[in-house]
């Protein structure tokens, strides 16, 4: 069950159209480490997870992926809005704008259509939680490659803000895996599957 | 003892934090986890009194973007709250934290509800027990969050 606040987790307010700029900040909206991918992958995660506390990490940071997704999408429809068909042609907008108007769709900065192909849901919290991991790096290095190129301070603003999460959540995925190879033997972190085989884990648990 | 083939990240300690209003503008309530970006250190700031009027007058306006704000500001303070707690059940220490920011998120909701217009469904059913409760429907009330008209 999720509860909708009718807010924006930090706030977006631009009053300069600019199709270039929303046209390679839509690649965090459906691009492959973009915040809908976070989210789907977070979120598809959790079910087998077997630590209790990083399921529910799983659900805190899925979720607020959801409203970084909305911050992005915020974003692009402030900066297409006023759009007019010259400007969408001399920024290349135009090729967007034909499929889809200034309507928001998950795609990448280069036109690839957002795919669960993108992120994985392993069955083994490892390996999952390693993803993860790289995860919140690869969307980071976008967000810095988005500051290197983008001016407008007041895109900047948001921007600064979803790289700085990132970061944040970098470090509790971190100590996410720590809470799992503290239930596992350090001797062999590798022996078995801990999302998968239970009687495993349960066993290596009791021995003590 | 290290352990090869396999990840370590330190777990942090809680050491200090910033200041609610702060926190929202370095997106991070800890200062050991605000690592900016060298292509990035252009001064913060959420300009506060930069909006653009829309229909209504500027004061009502001007009230509603310094709630809105403040809403935002005590909401992420718990947001980050929550992900540090997720991997740190057992840190006792943090009840009052909890207690506070979750005393004034609620006031501040309550206040917008009253004010401006209700952010969320329940905001909106309080609304319905006080008297006199709204005369229409307010669920669709103010603009969407995406409009920008209300940061």
């Amino acid at each position: 069950m999720w509860i909708y606040e009718k807010r924006l987790q930090f706030p977006v307010k631009i009053t300069k159209t600019c199709p270039k700029t929303a046209q390679m900040i839509i690649s965090q909206y459906g691009g492959p480490d973009g915040e809908l991918s976070a989210s789907m992958r977070y979120l598809s995660q959790r079910y087998t997870m077997p630590v209790r506390e990083v399921g529910g990490l799983l659900t805190d940071i899925g979720t607020e992926e959801l409203a970084h997704m909305e911050i992005i999408c915020a974003m692009v429809y402030q900066l297409t809005k006023n759009l007019t068909i010259e400007e969408a042609q001399a920024a290349g907008f135009d090729v967007y704008y034909i499929d889809h108007t200034t309507a928001l769709w998950p795609q990448a900065a280069a036109g690839l259509p957002f795919s669960a192909v993108e992120f994985q849901s392993k069955g083994d919290s490892i390996t999952d939680l390693t993803e993860d991991l790289a995860a919140e790096q690869k969307a980071r290095t976008v967000y810095d490659n988005l500051l290197r190129m983008i001016p407008d301070p007041e895109v900047r603003e948001p921007l600064k803000f979803l790289r700085a999460r990132e970061i944040v959540h970098f470090q509790r995925f971190g100590e996410a895996l720590e809470r799992v190879k503290s239930r596992l033997d350090s001797n062999n972190y590798y022996y078995f599957n801990p999302e998968f085989d239970k009687s495993m884990q349960r066993k290596e648990a009791k021995e003590r | 003892m290290e352990h090869l083939a396999i990840p370590t990240i330190p777990v942090q300690t809680w050491n200090s934090v910033y200041e609610v209003k702060d926190a929202l503008r370095e997106g991070t309530i800890f200062p050991d986890l605000n690592l900016p970006f060298f292509a990035a250190e252009d001064a913060n700031g959420i300009k506060e009194d930069s909006f653009h009027s829309i229909s209504e007058n500027a004061d009502a306006q001007k009230r509603r973007e310094t709630l809105m704000l403040k809403i935002q500001q005590i909401s992420f303070y718990m947001d980050d709250l929550r992900l540090y707690l997720d991997t740190h059940p057992d840190d006792s220490g943090r009840a009052e934290d909890i207690k506070e920011a979750g005393g004034i998120r609620r006031e501040l909701l309550k206040d917008f509800a009253r004010e401006c217009y209700p952010l969320t469904f329940d905001c909106m059913a309080e609304l319905y027990g006080q008297s006199p409760y709204p005369a229409k429907y307010v669920w669709q009330d103010g603009p969407m969050p995406w409009e920008g008209a209300c940061v």
